[in-house]
């Protein structure tokens, strides 16, 4: 009896929870997609939420980023902390942390043109900080904005151009 | 062992089991373990996005699955805790908070033994769970674990329940 009784409990726990939690995803502006995008080999993962930031259009591996800095006609954007700028990053690549995007923005946008190419980059293809950063910079102007996923470590680890 | 030092145990042992069974103190632990679920879940449904990431950062849960636990276990952990503070089927609530515990603290274990690095995201994101403060968030489970073994064996009226309130309503009226 008490064990039934339990049950009976249990589902209108369950239920209650699961109804709402559905209906408040639905509704929600930060709702997110009943399945995400986890498989790093697709590109920088996310769980596809509607105010998601991640563009996989805009993403470039490795290989095609290293093309892009030999032809020497692009900046690439760091964006992670000053303190992990300041520890390595890509040899000439400029620091616009994005937790102080408000703040530096207009001294970057001083010192290079809208008409450059700007590759963001952060940790790698578990950061999205990246592709928030391209969205900031594309609304201010930037027409050219590419995204590198590999991030700083694989650079370092592939043997490419870094300063520490 | 000496006569003093067996009354001395004898005592001990007597505030103890005075201590839980008091119902103050069952409605103390309840609404501590209440008031710990529901602030936790607040972050996790105000960023869903950022749970989910969360939840990916374990390393345990196919793909499939991770949005759907973003999505549900932060409603569970409300309601839960809510059901508790408020003394809504208190036993079932502790039983599914338990549960939870249970599953949080296999998986802080498993992250542990195999040394990966995750952030736990219990109560705000951006907790780094590396391995020395994942060992402290394991003992805080194991404790609030206990704590809600405890309320699901207490078998003394609750205070502050509703719905043994209802109860005792109802059976006021019927007899």
């Amino acid at each position: 009896m008490l064990y039934r009784q339990i049950m009976k409990e249990l589902l209108c726990f369950v239920g209650l929870a699961v109804i709402t939690a559905f209906t408040v995803n639905f509704f929600s502006p930060k709702g997110i997609a009943l399945v995400g995008e986890w498989d790093t080999s697709k590109g920088v993962i996310t769980a596809r939420a509607k105010d998601d930031v991640v563009d996989h259009e805009l993403e470039i591996d490795i290989i095609r980023a290293r093309e892009i800095y030999l032809n020497g006609k692009s900046v690439f954007v760091d964006a992670r902390t000053r303190e992990l700028y300041e520890e390595g990053h890509i040899k000439n690549a400029v620091s616009l942390p994005l937790y102080e995007f408000d703040g530096l923005f207009e001294e970057f946008m001083n010192k290079y043109p809208d008409s450059l190419t700007i590759i963001t980059y952060c940790t790698g293809r578990e950061c999205e900080d990246s592709h928030q950063l391209a969205q900031y910079l594309s609304e201010m102007g930037y027409s050219d904005t590419k995204v590198y996923v590999d991030g700083y470590d694989e650079w370092k680890q592939g043997g490419y151009p870094v300063e520490e | 062992m000496t006569n003093g030092n067996r009354e001395d145990t004898r005592l001990k042992n007597d505030n103890i089991m005075k201590l839980c069974n008091n119902q103050w103190f069952e409605m103390f632990v309840r609404w501590l373990l209440g008031i710990v679920f529901v602030y936790a879940s607040y972050h996790k449904i105000a960023e869903p996005a950022q749970f989910a990431k969360i939840v990916y950062g374990y390393d345990l849960f196919p793909n499939f699955s991770i949005n759907l636990i973003a999505i549900i276990l932060p409603y569970l952990e409300f309601y839960s805790g809510m059901a508790l503070i408020m003394g809504i089927f208190p036993r079932s609530a502790v039983f599914i908070i338990d549960g939870m515990l249970f599953a949080f603290i296999i998986a802080l274990s498993v992250n542990l033994l195999r040394g990966h690095e995750f952030d736990c995201g219990c109560t705000s994101f951006g907790e780094p769970g590396y391995t020395s403060s994942t060992t402290q968030l394991l003992i805080r489970d194991i404790i609030m674990f206990i704590l809600g073994l405890y309320v699901l064996f207490f078998d003394k009226p609750r205070m502050g329940s509703l719905t043994q309130l209802t109860t005792l309503v109802k059976r006021r009226a019927t007899g």
